[in-house]
């Protein structure tokens, strides 16, 4: 059940930053309203959250805002957006810059300047301010999201989170009383997230008035209130520590309770908890016979590496790399990959991982070691044999996507490869199976969601039947739902045989789904061994900056080892 | 930022203002039209080699030395070949080898090579940023100076895409020498299209972004990046335009031209 | 023409005409297949992203493709893309999509029938031939090179891009960006056409220019036919004057038709 749309009252009873009456939206060429009805009041001062799976309106909610909607996409628009006490009609998106500043997901997509001052005087440039304000304005404004010293810096030399705290600087400078984030952070590893949520909570402390679009709902505890958006309408509207309780209807709206949540509503418990130490307290209220841990209770990870006799799938050997001559991306690395495997590798951007993956399928040649795919060595084979031993799905899906069917984008490796028809035909279909996308045969690849066209990028390097999978980053960009998804099929397919090695940033996909871990730091292996082992080394997580599970450190503290919020609640209720 | 010649260091004409450099582009085009014969052109292959020189330029030079040497030889052989002046040494049928021919088709050659030359000293010095702003200056509109800095900011980040369809193709077993060169040039549709639809995702979320930071108000915003003129500015424009009147004076007393005797 | 200075008014268009060209030069600068004559011209697959960009976004195809051929330049290093260089690709982006609204408006590019093949064939050429007059011209007014000898490879480099891949291009893109409702004519809904019979004597003035152009522009440049009205002094080589005086009006009347279309 959707709820009825209603006015919320804004809780400080402060004057209204933003007012949204009645709020529809039906975008030109489809039928169906993107938004229906929304209405809502954010006093000024007040951080609002919104959460709801992809395409329910949440992006087009935002550009409502700021006249994006209708002016610059256009459709059919209904209702009233009152910004302070100034309703925009009639104006254009460019006239309403500094009222309400507007920092979009892809971070490259918003930068357009040489260098950071530049990118930030930009803005200013465009409202034609003197240069002077400007040059008063630009030092404040880089101080603020933690920039001041990279005046001078070509942006494209960022990491990802520099970039997205200069895109929200360059919307500062205007000082607008409104900024709306739509997803800041998707795209960001998970330091470049900390960073840009950090600053959220350093502009809300100084009275700014937010609206963030966020699929990590852990991220927006901090929030004043949260919104859940379901179909183009409100669902909920209430504080994180109310809506994070209603699991169910999280779920069923396709956002990903915060695991802490999950937790503590699976053992029945109603309270909300802000961090692991609050969760912590309430379970052991609640269950005051759970035994306390010793430090070496923790158990040795029971699903130690395996030794075989088999072949390795992959035998690296004393591996060496350097794009530049001063700095190595790969320093003497060893391992192995066993066939059946599920192997994650894990570290900062730029510590060697995409280079490692780059050897093993041969797009790289090492300066110095060996690449062995099943016992032979690597440069020694024919493309065919080698694409039949190891398959790469690129972070990217339409870095590879150009067919004009799902159909014909499977099958174009098969026909590389000279595979007879009826061969091709046959793996076509078995693919498709397995990414549940046989009902999409026909369609037009770049009309499929991110997650859909994803799962074919998996489908058209499956087709050529790798035994070694190599995943980059799988699930950036993806929803809660999609992410699940995304997740089941590979491990459907590592159960079937196939080894996995998955590059991700992500610490729950780790947690839950990997059965080994490899840490890499400055072009070295720093930590190779089982999940369980991985994440009870908190000393080598801090310094790698590697953030746990909230759901693993609760259960470090409760003395266990538990990956997911269902293993975990389980053993407390047969443990307390 | 820098472009793909661009040599950092803090050198002289790095430091010149962007007018200036522009100023610069067009002294040498116009000094070099006024003359045809190879030792005319021989101090001006000195000053630019001196500037080269100042600029740090030579790796550029030494990357390009077999592009020098191609502008030459066949711009050398194509007026061989029409330049047909001056009685024959030498006559190929289609090659007319003549004292004059030779003389002028190893001229232009030093023309193109020079124009090139001083190109390569340009993008040595010059970042984007200046470009645009020299572009401004000589009186291209903002908007056409933006779009340029926009596209010099994106072609990388959709050459590093291109290398990598490239790749995600390669890796699917696709052979991109396979066939003639005709059928070679088709074999890119597979890494055209994923570059091109990537682009085009960007292109809305980029005008939005634009709009969002107010870009479309003002025909003629104020701006933030500031060349103050300094001594140096003017000294190479005294200089510039003594080598201009030079080589006008050079050609206007009758000299530089080949005689066909 | 209006289009070609209304088009900067619109965010959309601009951020279009940037990436049309960062697209140009992302794929000529990673790709350059084999040179036909060093330092003179390759085979280049990019060649065929103007001709796309025009059918998908007319005017911002046409500022893109100058602009992008002028960072190729940079990139490769041939030269900071002299103005007829500039001028020459601008036209190459733009007779495409100008040719098409008066001889197949309405009608979809890719569609397979015999006769829309042949206006597009048709339309390709006159891009291709106006934009090799133009820099066969300009380079040849210069006397750095013969009209014949540029004018001609720069013909059959991009005619062989346009009908070689071009059209698989277009195939896979021009439907989805219809869908994406970003061609020209969603975006600059405002563009006006000129009345039918003011634009098929534009279409004629420009045929007829091209064409004339190409003609004489090689029967000069070789040298095989000159006027006899013509100064005794113009009928030598490299005929730069001779050019001036006779393909010159050509080049104006090709680009007066298509002012009128």
């Amino acid at each position: 059940m959707i709820a009825k749309p209603q006015i919320a009252k804004s809780s400080a009873g402060a004057a209204p930053a933003i007012t949204v009456e009645n709020l529809s939206f039906t975008y030109h060429g489809s039928d169906e309203p993107a938004l229906r009805g929304i209405s809502f009041i954010q006093s000024a001062g007040e951080m609002i959250g919104i959460v709801g799976a992809s395409g329910v309106g949440k992006s087009t909610l935002a550009k409502c805002l700021n006249r994006i909607i209708p002016e610059f996409e256009g459709g059919r628009f209904a209702g009233r957006v009152i910004i302070g006490n100034r309703s925009f009609e009639d104006l254009a998106v460019h006239d309403v810059a500094g009222a309400v500043g507007m920092v979009f997901q892809d971070f490259e997509a918003q930068l357009f300047s040489t260098n950071v001052a530049h990118e930030v005087a930009f803005a200013m440039e465009q409202a034609g301010m003197s240069r002077a304000e400007m040059v008063r304005r630009i030092g404040p404004a880089l101080q603020a999201v933690g920039l001041a010293g990279f005046e001078h810096r070509d942006p494209t030399t960022l990491s990802g989170g520099e970039k997205q705290r200069l895109a929200i600087a360059a919307v500062l400078a205007l000082e607008p009383g409104v900024i709306v984030m739509d997803e800041p952070t998707t795209d960001l590893d998970p330091e470049g997230r900390a960073e840009v949520f950090a600053l959220i909570q350093h502009l809300r402390a100084q009275g700014l008035t937010l609206v963030v679009i966020e699929h990590e709902t852990g991220e927006l505890r901090g929030c004043d209130r949260i919104l859940l958006m379901r179909e183009g309408a409100i669902a909920a509207d209430a504080p994180p520590g109310e809506l994070f309780t209603r699991i169910d209807l999280l779920e069923e709206s396709g956002v990903r309770p915060p695991d802490l949540n999950r937790v503590l509503a699976g053992l029945g418990i109603s309270q909300p908890a802000d961090d692991v130490d609050q969760a912590e307290v309430l379970i052991r209220c609640t269950f005051p016979n759970l035994p306390h841990p010793l430090a070496s209770a923790i158990d040795a990870p029971s699903d130690s590496m395996k030794l075989s006799a088999e072949t390795p799938l992959v035998e690296l050997n004393d591996l060496t790399f350097s794009y530049a001559a001063d700095r190595r991306a790969l320093d003497a690395v060893s391992l192995k990959v066993m066939p059946g495997e599920f192997v994650a590798v894990i570290g900062q951007n730029g510590s060697g991982k995409t280079t490692l993956a780059k050897h093993i399928i041969g797009l790289l040649t090492p300066e110095r070691g060996r690449v062995m795919l099943d016992g032979r060595d690597r440069s020694q084979l024919r493309p065919a044999e080698s694409a039949h031993l190891v398959g790469y799905v690129f972070q990217n899906p339409d870095h590879q996507i150009f067919a004009a069917t799902v159909e014909d984008e499977v099958k174009f490796g098969p026909r590389n490869f000279g595979l007879p028809a009826d061969e091709i035909e046959h793996r076509c279909a078995e693919v498709l199976r397995a990414v549940n996308l046989e009902h999409e045969r026909a369609a037009d690849p770049f009309l499929l969601g991110k997650g859909q066209r994803q799962r074919l990028a998996v489908a058209s390097v499956l087709a050529l039947r790798p035994r070694l999978l190599i995943l980059d980053e799988p699930t950036t960009g993806l929803d809660y739902r999609e992410q699940r998804r995304m997740m089941t099929l590979v491990s459907d397919l590592n159960r079937a045989g196939i080894a996995i090695v998955m590059i991700t940033h992500t610490p729950s996909l780790v947690a839950e789904y990997a059965r080994r871990v490899i840490l890499m730091r400055s072009g070295r292996i720093i930590f190779d061994g089982p999940v369980g082992g991985f994440f009870a080394q908190h000393e080598l997580l801090r310094t790698s900056s590697f953030r746990a599970p909230e759901v693993i450190e609760l259960a470090a503290r409760l003395g266990t080892i538990a990956a997911t919020p269902e293993k975990l609640a389980n053993w407390i209720r047969d443990h307390r | 930022m820098p472009l793909y010649f661009y040599i950092d260091r803090a050198g002289v004409l790095h430091r010149l203002h962007p007018t200036v450099k522009v100023l610069a582009l067009f002294v040498m085009f116009w000094s070099v039209y006024w003359v045809d014969h190879p030792l005319a052109l021989l101090p001006l292959a000195i000053v630019i080699m001196l500037a080269a020189r100042s600029a740090g330029a030579w790796p550029n030079f030494y990357r390009l030395r077999w592009l020098f040497v191609m502008v030459i030889f066949f711009t050398a052989l194509a007026w061989m070949v029409f330049y047909r002046r001056g009685p024959a040494l030498l006559d190929l049928g289609i090659i007319h080898l003549s004292r004059a021919s030779l003389l002028f088709g190893f001229g232009r050659g030093l023309k193109l090579a020079e124009l090139l030359a001083t190109s390569v000293v340009f993008l040595s010095t010059t970042k984007i940023e200046e470009f645009t702003v020299g572009l401004l200056s000589i009186g291209v509109p903002y908007r056409a100076g933006f779009a340029i800095t926009l596209a010099f900011r994106l072609a990388p980040l959709f050459m590093d895409s291109a290398v990598t369809v490239y790749q995600a193709q390669a890796l699917r077993g696709y052979d991109f020498n396979r066939g003639g060169p005709l059928a070679r040039v088709k074999r890119y549709v597979p890494v055209i299209i994923p570059v091109f639809m990537g682009s085009l995702r960007k292109a809305n979320a980029m005008a939005m972004a634009l709009e969002a930071r107010g870009f479309g108000r003002l025909s003629q915003p104020t701006s933030f990046i500031e060349y103050p003129i300094a001594a140096r500015d003017v000294i190479a424009t005294i200089i510039l335009i003594m080598i201009a009147a030079a080589y006008f004076m050079i050609y206007y007393s009758g000299y530089g031209a080949i005689s066909l005797k | 023409m209006t289009e070609l200075r209304l088009m900067w008014r619109n965010t959309r268009m601009i951020v279009l005409c940037a990436i049309s060209a960062a697209l140009y030069a992302a794929v000529l600068v990673p790709f350059k297949v084999v040179p036909l004559i060093p330092g003179v011209t390759e085979l280049r697959p990019a060649n065929a992203i103007p001709i796309v960009c025009s059918f998908l976004f007319g005017p911002a195809a046409a500022w893109g493709a100058a602009i992008g051929n002028m960072i190729g330049d940079f990139f490769g290093g041939v030269g900071p893309g002299d103005i007829f260089g500039f001028l020459g690709n601008l036209f190459y982006g733009y007779v495409p999509y100008k040719v098409w609204q008066v001889i197949a408006a309405g009608e979809s590019p890719v569609s397979r029938s015999p006769l829309t093949i042949a206006k597009y064939v048709f339309a390709c050429l006159m891009a291709s031939m106006l934009c090799a007059d133009v820099v066969g011209w300009g380079d040849n007014l210069l006397a750095l090179r013969p009209f014949s000898m540029l004018g001609n490879i720069i013909v059959f480099n991009n005619m062989l891009a346009a009908v070689v891949l071009a059209p698989f291009i277009l195939l896979a893109v021009y439907p989805r960006v219809r869908k994406g409702r970003m061609t020209y004519e969603d975006v600059m809904p405002e563009i006006r056409r000129p009345a039918r019979i003011t634009a098929l004597c534009g279409l004629a003035m420009m045929v007829a220019g091209i064409v004339g152009a190409w003609v004489i522009g090689n029967l000069i440049s070789t040298g095989y036919w000159m006027p006899a009205f013509m100064p005794a002094g113009a009928i030598q080589p490299p005929y730069d004057r001779a050019m001036a005086l006779l393909v010159s009006p050509f080049i104006i009347l090709a680009a007066a038709g298509l002012a009128l279309m």
